[in-house]
Parts: structure tokens; sequence; C-alpha cells
């Protein structure tokens, strides 16, 4: 990379301080040594986090929020992936129709999407309400977000790369595995993140399809009503916040040792 | 009253299923007259609850007799409960409050609670076993367990003095105090300003029809105007205050309480208009798959003295059990703005719940003049 | 195309679809059927009825909000309708705005740790959004960060009241929620133009402005289109950030139609306004599809 420090340079650390800057004040706050966020700090405490520790509830959601977002995002890129090369590359019958159909979770109200599965879950499939209820849930919500992503990427893309394969007497497999895949591989790395946000955000849905196992969403809101537990979700929020920061950097060093790509698609 | 009615014929076991899955007109396109799914008796205790309420320390009695917690499903809104419920989750308790507890009744899904095999029933404080809500058309459909005023709190040190003599709700409705204040999201901001224009609380929580639009009008738009926000959430107006962005709100005791453990100079008002007492409490559902005599064991563990006194210390709210309070530091009982509470609960002035179709007009009212603000 | 392709194109549809079709279809054709029908109390009455929408179309004295008059018997959908429309555009446009450069940057200036630096950019999204919503409070509350500093500074001596409970708390707050939604799906593709084509163009003495708009910008756009609907299509419907940071006036048409679900016990009048929502949304959108020349676009790039 040329260290260029032109204006774009310069607008990309606002941005990243825009991004970061107000959620810095979480670390900050879960160690003040009281239970309301405000300026002037009071001094420096770690009990907070021992409350948080303490907090099995809290811990038990963010161990199912994890679970169903990892799974979820998995799950739904999977599936828009090939959704999104049939209708990039292949001319499908009444594509437009069925695209528009799948979008539908981006406009239909969230509690209308949440009390009408919980109704063909409880009384016409009779099953329990489980972390694999509220995965379906997620599953809808996810698949429209990963398909637009994957689309845009694929769009546009040179066709005669796979047409090369394919005259090499490459196999439909082992063109999408060779070609396909890595051009993909940004609008897969971003669908991933994104379904595993939406997952691990979502409350309507999740407090509809919950049964006795909460997600950390439904968790936090039902916390809203006890503010003493406030400084205890502020502890959380900074130790997801700078736990995986730095697990982030961590593998991201190992994995690269620093090599410089000068290819721009390499991820 | 069509409540009347239906409670009469659920007691009476004359209500079927089909109808009263077809009473309860759960969402959907007739797929709420398919039937439920076979109820399996005797499955574990599943108990609709307040996230923060999912703790061994308000139902010890109960840990202690069956040897765990029940299952939890926790939520933060009674509507969004309700909504559940309706829909067909099954659960054998839920714990909603006074104004909403009618909601669940009318909608079919409550069954009449046996006081007589509660052991702590008899020192519940009186005028909460007879409460409304607490009964319904003269059946118990409700233990009360969790109670609280509402009253306005107010930052002593940067108040104007003049309030502080004599305190009133008029606070919430006067120009002087535009973007300091802060009132609940409730249609009883126009209850509550009808009071303060003279009209008293019997009348004011019954408004319906033009008198309501014309209370809405005068007294709700002002409200929303003079309000810096709306209040959802107690962590919301608790952190308002202590930062001092609001210099009063409505508020229970737990923020006093909270806010004093803070050192942030801050006094509950009795204010001339009157303060209100709200209570929550315990709702047996007739969707339950367990063993009632699990959900009795819940309820009363919920109510013992022991349970009081935790939920005084450690979060601010009052008990149902008399007896919780003589236990109870008094001091604790002190920072919640409560000196006697015997007399205190004997002439509280409980919020009134009028009937659903009131209910619902109110809350039309009330959204509408929130959504028409400039 | 062949039948055979699109033999291939339908089957690697269909996992989805299915899922799609299994999830949604239920809750879709329940909300349309719903809309017919009426509510009194918890019974619905379920004969057939334009009521709802009749009374969301019908005249009446109406109100005059912000200047703009909704001669309606019942205004409060459609001015919470062009409330919610007003407050998404701005977001979108705000989003996009602060989302393009980065997402330039991304692309064309970032060549080592790149995915290091695409997941550093969604992190902050990994703490739950009412974390987030509150950081903003404490960042532009009356004893907030900002107030707090310029105090400090001596910049000012009362804390700025205006900087919270307002719609711009709103935008910066709902463009701070939305901004991996946008830079992700432009940076996707930003990142597949190919060099030589931008080499090429300079060689051909094009200038960077030219370049730019030539090529980076038309090639851009099948992400920029994605990030534009995927953050205006759903925060038309979104209330839970106005409700928090958006001070008594932060009600939306998704809280109307949330509350008239729960407490005002009229779905049907609920499920009539998401309708209309939803067509006067698929309106816009395909009228901004058809106004920047989408199709066209499609097929020139495709």
């Amino acid at each position: 990379m040329t260290k260029r420090f032109d204006l774009l340079f310069v607008y990309a650390v606002f941005f990243v301080l825009f991004l970061y800057g107000p959620m810095l004040l979480m670390p900050l706050f879960s160690l003040n040594d009281g239970n309301f966020a405000t300026f002037p700090l009071k001094g420096f405490t770690l009990r907070h986090y021992g409350e948080m520790a303490a907090n099995t509830s809290m811990m038990t959601a963010l161990k199912n929020s994890l679970i169903v977002g990892i799974c979820v995002s998995i799950t739904s890129t999977a599936l828009a992936l090939p959704a999104a090369l049939a209708l990039t590359r292949y001319r499908v019958p009444g594509g437009g129709a069925i695209l528009s159909f799948m979008m539908l979770p981006l406009v239909v109200p969230s509690i209308v999407l949440a009390v009408g599965l919980l109704v063909v879950i409880l009384r016409i499939l009779g099953l329990p309400l489980s972390l694999w209820t509220v995965a379906a849930g997620h599953l809808m919500l996810c698949i429209p977000f990963g398909m637009t992503v994957l689309m845009s990427r694929l769009e546009g893309f040179d066709k005669s790369l796979e047409e090369a394969s394919r005259d090499l007497g490459a196999g439909g497999w082992s063109t999408f595995r060779r070609v396909t895949l890595p051009l993909a591989a940004p609008g897969v790395i971003s669908s991933l993140l994104l379904c595993f946000i939406i997952s691990f955000d979502e409350f309507v849905i999740s407090f509809f399809l919950t049964g006795t196992d909460s997600t950390l969403p439904v968790f936090l809101f039902s916390q809203l009503r006890f503010p003493n537990k406030l400084p205890g979700t502020l502890a959380l929020g900074s130790l997801i916040l700078v736990g995986s920061a730095v697990l982030v950097i961590l593998a991201e060093i190992v994995r690269k040792r620093g090599v410089a790509s000068d290819n721009p698609g390499d991820l | 009253m069509q409540r009347v009615k239906f409670i009469d014929r659920m007691a009476q076991g004359k209500l079927s299923r089909r109808e009263m899955l077809q009473s309860a007109g759960a969402f959907g396109v007739g797929l709420m007259a398919l039937p439920r799914v076979a109820r399996a008796q005797g499955g574990p205790l599943t108990c609709l609850e307040w996230g923060g309420y999912d703790a061994e320390e308000y139902v010890g009695s109960y840990v202690s007799k069956h040897g765990a917690l029940p299952d939890f499903s926790i939520f933060s809104g009674e509507e969004e409960a309700l909504a559940k419920v309706r829909a067909g989750f099954a659960a054998d308790v839920m714990h909603p409050c006074n104004y909403s507890v009618s909601r669940f009744v009318n909608a079919g899904l409550v069954t009449e609670i046996d006081t007589s095999k509660l052991s702590n029933w008899a020192d519940v404080f009186p005028t909460l076993q007879t409460a409304e809500g607490v009964m319904l058309d003269g059946k118990v459909v409700m233990a009360p367990a969790d109670w609280g005023n509402s009253s306005i709190a107010y930052r002593s040190d940067l108040i104007d003095p003049a309030f502080a003599e004599d305190p009133s709700w008029a606070i919430f409705y006067d120009e002087a105090y535009a973007g300091k204040v802060s009132m609940l999201d409730n249609e009883l901001v126009i209850q509550i300003g009808a009071m303060v224009g003279g009209m008293p609380y019997e009348e004011a929580y019954n408004l319906t029809g033009d008198a309501l639009a014309a209370a809405a009008k005068d007294w709700g738009a002002k409200g929303v105007n003079v309000s810096r926000f709306l209040w959802t959430d107690a962590s919301e107006v608790q952190q308002a205050m202590a930062s001092g962005e609001i210099i009063a709100a409505y508020a229970w005791n737990d923020l006093v309480k909270n806010l004093k453990a803070e050192g942030i100079p801050v006094e509950y008002a009795s204010p001339k208009e009157g303060m209100f007492t709200w209570f929550c409490g315990l709702t047996l559902l007739n969707s339950g798959k367990a063993d009632p005599a699990l959900a009795y064991d819940f309820i009363d563990a919920w109510l013992s003295p022991e349970t009081g006194k935790y939920l005084i210390e450690s979060s601010g709210y009052g008990h149902a059990n008399q007896k919780s309070f003589e236990i109870a530091d008094p001091a604790e009982v002190a920072a919640m703005g409560i000196s006697d509470p015997v007399a205190m609960m004997a002439s509280a002035k409980l919020f009134l719940t009028p009937t659903d179709e009131v209910q619902v007009e109110q809350n039309r009212v009330w959204g509408d003049t929130k959504a028409l603000k400039m | 195309m062949s039948a055979g392709s699109a033999r291939t194109g339908l089957s690697l549809l269909s996992p989805a679809f299915l899922v799609m079709a299994a999830t949604l279809l239920a809750p879709v054709v329940a909300l349309v059927v719903m809309s017919f029908w009426t509510q009194s109390g918890f019974e619905i009455d379920r004969t057939f009825t334009l009521d709802n929408y009749a009374r969301l179309g019908e005249p009446g004295e109406g109100v005059v909000w912000y200047g703009i008059r909704f001669p309606f018997a019942y205004p409060v959908p459609a001015v919470l309708m062009v409330k919610s429309l007003a407050m998404s555009l701005m977001a979108t446009i705000c989003v996009i705005g602060v989302a393009w450069p980065m997402a330039y940057f991304l692309a064309f200036r970032v060549t080592r740790y790149k995915a290091m630096w695409i997941i550093l950019l969604t992190i902050p999204f990994w703490t739950s959004y009412l974390l987030r919503v509150f950081s903003w409070k404490i960042v532009l509350g009356f004893n907030g960060a900002i107030n707090s500093g310029l105090q400090w500074l001596g910049l000012i001596r009362e804390p700025l009241e205006f900087l919270l409970y307002n719609p711009i708390a709103v935008m910066i707050t709902l463009a701070h929620s939305w901004i991996a939604f946008s830079v992700l799906p432009i940076y996707v593709s930003l990142e597949k133009i190919d060099r030589s084509l931008l080499e090429a163009a300079s060689d051909l003495g094009d200038s960077k402005w030219a370049r730019f708009r030539r090529i980076t910008l038309p090639l851009s756009m099948p992400g920029t289109i994605a990030a534009t609907l995927l953050i205006f299509i759903p925060t038309v419907g979104d209330y839970v950030t106005p409700t928090l940071v958006g001070g008594p006036g932060g009600t939306m048409v998704g809280s109307l139609v949330q509350q008239l679900f729960l407490k005002q016990n009229d779905a049907p009048m609920g499920a009539a306004i998401s309708i209309v929502m939803m067509l006067i949304i698929a309106a816009l959108v395909g009228l901004f599809l058809w106004a920047i020349g989408y199709g066209r676009m499609r097929k020139r790039i495709g």
C-alpha cells in the first residue's frame, strides 16, 4: 500500500472516529464507580465486571445469541449465494416476481412477521418454541440482506471466466469452487457479517419466538426496568467490543504475517 | 360488561376450549380455530416473567421445595406478552400489572385464583386484597406482589423552591418547564392534565368521547410539548435525572432510592392533586401445562415476607406482604419515600382501570396526540 | 439462454425460495386477508369489507402539519407516513453520502489486512443496539461527552440542549446504526472493478475526474443501489430509534402499526396501514430504479 495522506485518508480516520468514538464511552463508564453514566467520572472500579460475570441469565443469553447468530449467518449466506447466482447468471422464469417476494421481509412490519410466524409454529406445526424457532425467524430476515449484497457483487462480472472454465472441461461444481466462489468472496464475507449483525441485534421476532431460552436483545430490553443493572450490561458491551477487536487483529496478523498482496480482490 | 359474562362462564367451566380460542381472536387467518397442541399434563412450570425477576431471591421457598427454579420466559412489555399468549404460547403464570390484567382476563386467558391455597395471602395488605385488578367482578384473578407509588421526583438542587413548597402535577403542563421535565409515555398525561384542571381522578380516569378529545387538546398536547421526552423505561428517566437533563419527572419509588444511593439530591413530592399507587402481581393462565400446585407454590413464594424484604432492599419497590416491611431495613424503606406503609396503603389512591373500550379509545387519542406533535 | 440453463437457475434458487415461502407466506397472506376484516374488542369480524381502506382515504376536516394540509377524517396515518418517509429518505442520503468515500477507500487504498478492516467496521455492531443508542445518548446528552468537552474547553457555559431528542439526533443515530449496511455493499461492487480498465482510461488521457465519472461511478451502481434500498426500505418502518432519541415527536408510522396491533385492539387497521405503506414504498423504489435507468444499466454492465 502506498501511504498517501490525502483527503481520503483523513476522511477514513474521521469515519473510524465516528464509528468507534461513541462506542468507547461504553468501556469508560463500565469502569466508572457509579450506577449512572454521567460526567464527571467518579472513580475506577471493576465491580461492574463482577456483576456481569455473576449474572448467569445474561451470560446464557449471550451464548444463545452467539450460537443463533453464527448458525443463521452461515445458513442464510449458504442459501443466498446460489439464489443470487441464479438471479444474476441464469434467466429464471418469473425471476423478478420471485425476487420481489423474497425481499418482502424488508418492508413488512416485524410485528406482523413475528406474530404470524408464531401462530404458524404453535398452532399449525405444534412445535415448542426454542432457539430453533428464533433461528428460523432470523433466517427469513437475513436471506434478503444476504441476497442483495451477493447480487450486487455478482452483477456485472465478466461471465467469460466461468465460461472459459467450463470450456476447459471443468464441471459445474469445480467451476463454482475454483472460479465463482473466489470471485464472490468479498460478497460472501460481507453477507456473513451483515447476517450475523442482524441476528445478533434483532428484538421483535426474537421476543415472540423465544421460549424459555432468551437471546441477548430480549434479555437487555427486559433489563431496562432495573436501572441498577445497566452498568453490568455496559461491561458486557465493552468486553464484546474490545475482545472481538483484539481477536480479529491478532488473527489477521497471525494469518498474514504482514505479507502484502497486490491483488485487490484478495481477502 | 362483556367480561362479567365471560368470567362467569369461564368459572363455571361452561366455556369450551373452542369458544375460548375464538374469543381470544388470535392473530391469523382462521388459524386460531385450529385445535391447540394437545396439552401434556405434568410439564415443567413455565412463568412469563419480567426480565430481572427471573431470580432465585424472588421465589426462595419454591426453590427450596422443588430444588430448582421454574422455566422462565422473559418479557419487557405486557402488551407484547399478551400478544404472545394470545397467539398460543403456553405458560402457567404471568406477571401483569393492575392496568393490564383486565386485558388478559378479557382475552379469556386467565383462571381464577383460589386464595385458600396461598399461605401468605392473609398477610397481604387488605387494600390490595380487594383492589380492582386483584379482583375483577368478585373473583380473584391476580395475587398482588410488587407495588409502588407514582408521583413527581425532582432535583432539589435545581428546581424552583416555589415548586418544592407546593408541589403540583401542573409542572408537566407549564411552559416555564418546557424541556426540563419528563412524563411517562402513557394516556395518564391526559388524565392527570384533566386533574390539574380541577377534575377529580374518579372522573378523569374514565374520560371518553368529546370530553376526552377536549382534555387531549387542552392538556395532552401541552404535556407532549413540555416534556423533554416521554419515558418508556426506568433506566432512561433515571439516567436523565441523574445527569440533570431533566429536573422533575413522573417517577416510581425506585428512582428516588437509586439516585439517593448515588448521592444525587432528589426528593419525592406529594403533589396536591394526589400521588398514585400501582401494583403488579401474578396471574394463573389457562394455557399452562404444569400441575397447578406448582403454580400455587410459585405464587406463594412470591408473596412471602423474605421475598418482600429482598424486593424492597434491592429494587426499591414495595411488596404486597405487610410483614415484609417489618423485617426490611427501615432505612431502605425510608429511602423509597415511605414512612408508614400500612397507613400509606390504607389511604392510597390506587390506579383505576376503565373498561377495555375506554382504555383503547384513550390509548388511540393519546397516540394521535403524540403523532400530531409539531 | 437454453431451457437447461433456466432449470439450473431454478434449482439454484429453490432452496432459498422454499425457506422464504415457508416462513413468509403465512404472515403475508394473513396480513392481506386481515386488512379486509374488522375488529372490536378482542373479537375479529371476518366479513369482507373495504372499510379500513375507505377510512384511510375518507376526506374530512383534517389537520395542518408543518404547513402541509392533510384533508382526511383520520389524518394520523397520512401524517406519520409522510414524516417517516422524509426521515428515512434523509437518513438514507446521509448514510450513503458518509459511506461511499469509506467504501472507496477500502476498495482502492487498503491492500493489506483487508479482511481485518472490513471486520473492524462491523465490530461496533456486535454490541447490542440498545447499548449503541445508549452510547449516543451519553455523547449527545445534557452532561454528555460533547457538552462536557465544550464546557471544559470553556467554549460554552451552559450545556447545549438541542443536541438530543430531536430529528438531528435521530438522523445521527440512524446513520450510525446503518453504516455497515451501506459500506459493505458499495465496497463489494467497487472492489470488483477491473484495475486495467482504470489504467486504460488514464492511458487514453482521461483525467482523474473523468475516469471516476465514466468508470468507477457507473460500475459501483449495483452496490450503491443495493445499499440505498437496504437502508431506505427498513428505516421507513423503524420506530425504535426515533422513540429512543427523538423526544416526544418521535412517533413514526411503524409505532402506529405496532400500537394498532397491540394496545389499540385494531389489528385489521394496522394491517391496512402496513399494506398501504408497503405499496407506497414499492412505488417509490420502482420510481427510483426507473429514474436512474436501472434496467438499462443492468443490461449494459451485465
